[in-house]
């Protein structure tokens, strides 16, 4: 099993402040933990990296579902500020609704959690026929395993791709930057 | 192992957060958010016990990792040394559950694998699979262990006196 990082610690959290504060605080935060693995992720050996900002991404994303009745559509805040209508956030059929765009930077952090996840997978599976080819004790590779180590080794291979074209994708839209942006409104 | 239910974006499902009002203080939330997921996460115990439906124990460990994301989150509401003794106690359930679930999730891939392979060749896997129940059956002990501690310390009761306290005894309530 990879050893998995700890989460950074957190700085500047006010508590009597709202948590609508708050979130512009911790979530630039849990962002720079991502791009901290960034230097590491084009090489695709790097296993250990690649898990690590899977787990970061993870966590953005968890605080991201934690704090999305921080970015309300934004005409729902203008009504709230203008008609005082304190009934908008108790009636249950008028629930208040996430921003579109924070939904959609949602929607990207969760891919990217899912594609790394999938090579992760890989990186298990192959750990675990390796030592169970190992621990059979055979001098030849049973046919069966040596294909599943031959299939999951493809499968991790495209995994691999397609995640560092969509991240490469994302940095050339200029994605984090947007995300930062967007949060600190 | 990645093992979780894919969550549609457009209707985030979190216990409690929806009836947060962003005005409130960050405290006042942190109580009731992280109350939210302990119940919920604890909800799931009995079923990861009984470990017949293998997806009690993956929603115990979900529920247990998005709890310690909010309790990274807000670590500043709370004193500290009590605040990391319960820390370690939730990322012990998420340890000694994602030793099964990854297990869970192993057997099923490569059961999934053995119907692609010739009759000749599923032997090893057959073998393989079994091996991985037996390992299963081993993973699950530390959990029982750990489940059975908490029961007689009482944990479930200092976690809420302690995370929502007199603040948020409506919440209990619910």
């Amino acid at each position: 099993m990879d050893e998995v990082a700890k989460a950074h610690k957190i700085i500047g959290v006010a508590p009597g402040r709202s948590y609508h504060e708050n979130a512009r605080i911790i979530l630039p935060q849990k962002i720079e933990e991502v791009w901290t693995w960034e230097p590491f992720i084009r090489d695709a050996a790097r296993r250990e990296e690649l898990h690590n900002m899977r787990i970061s991404i993870k966590r953005l994303r968890y605080t991201m579902e934690l704090f999305h009745v921080a970015y309300r559509n934004s005409s729902q805040q203008e009504r709230l500020v203008t008609e005082s209508n304190t009934q908008l956030l108790c009636a249950e059929s008028q629930q208040p609704v996430t921003d579109s765009r924070y939904v959609e930077f949602l929607a990207v952090i969760v891919d990217l959690q899912e594609i790394l996840g999938d090579v992760h997978d890989c990186d298990v599976v192959l750990d675990v026929l390796t030592a169970y080819a190992n621990g059979a004790g055979a001098e030849v590779l049973a046919p069966s395993v040596a294909t599943l180590i031959a299939r999951t080794k493809e499968t991790r291979k495209a995994d691999y791709e397609t995640f560092l074209r969509k991240w490469e994708h994302l940095s050339t839209r200029d994605f984090k930057q947007k995300l930062l942006s967007f949060l600190a409104k | 192992m990645q093992s979780e239910k894919i969550i549609s974006t457009h209707d985030i499902k979190e216990p409690g957060i929806k009836r947060i009002s962003p005005d409130e203080t960050l405290e006042v939330c942190a109580r009731r958010i992280i109350g939210d997921y302990f119940r919920k996460m604890m909800s799931y115990k009995e079923g990861a016990k009984d470990g017949t439906d293998i997806e009690f124990v993956h929603d115990m460990r979900v529920t247990s990792r998005r709890l310690r994301a909010a309790m990274d989150n807000f670590a500043d509401c709370f004193r500290e040394k009590p605040f990391k003794k319960h820390y370690k106690k939730i990322k012990a359930i998420t340890r000694t559950m994602g030793a099964v679930r990854d297990l869970d999730v192993l057997i099923a891939r490569f059961q999934r694998e053995v119907d692609t392979l010739s009759e000749v060749e599923q032997t090893d896997i057959h073998g393989l699979i079994a091996h991985l129940r037996h390992e299963r059956e081993e993973a699950r002990k530390p959990m029982l262990t750990l489940f059975t501690e908490l029961e007689a310390t009482d944990f479930e009761t200092e976690f809420l006196a302690f995370f929502v306290g007199a603040v948020c005894n409506s919440d209990t309530e619910r």
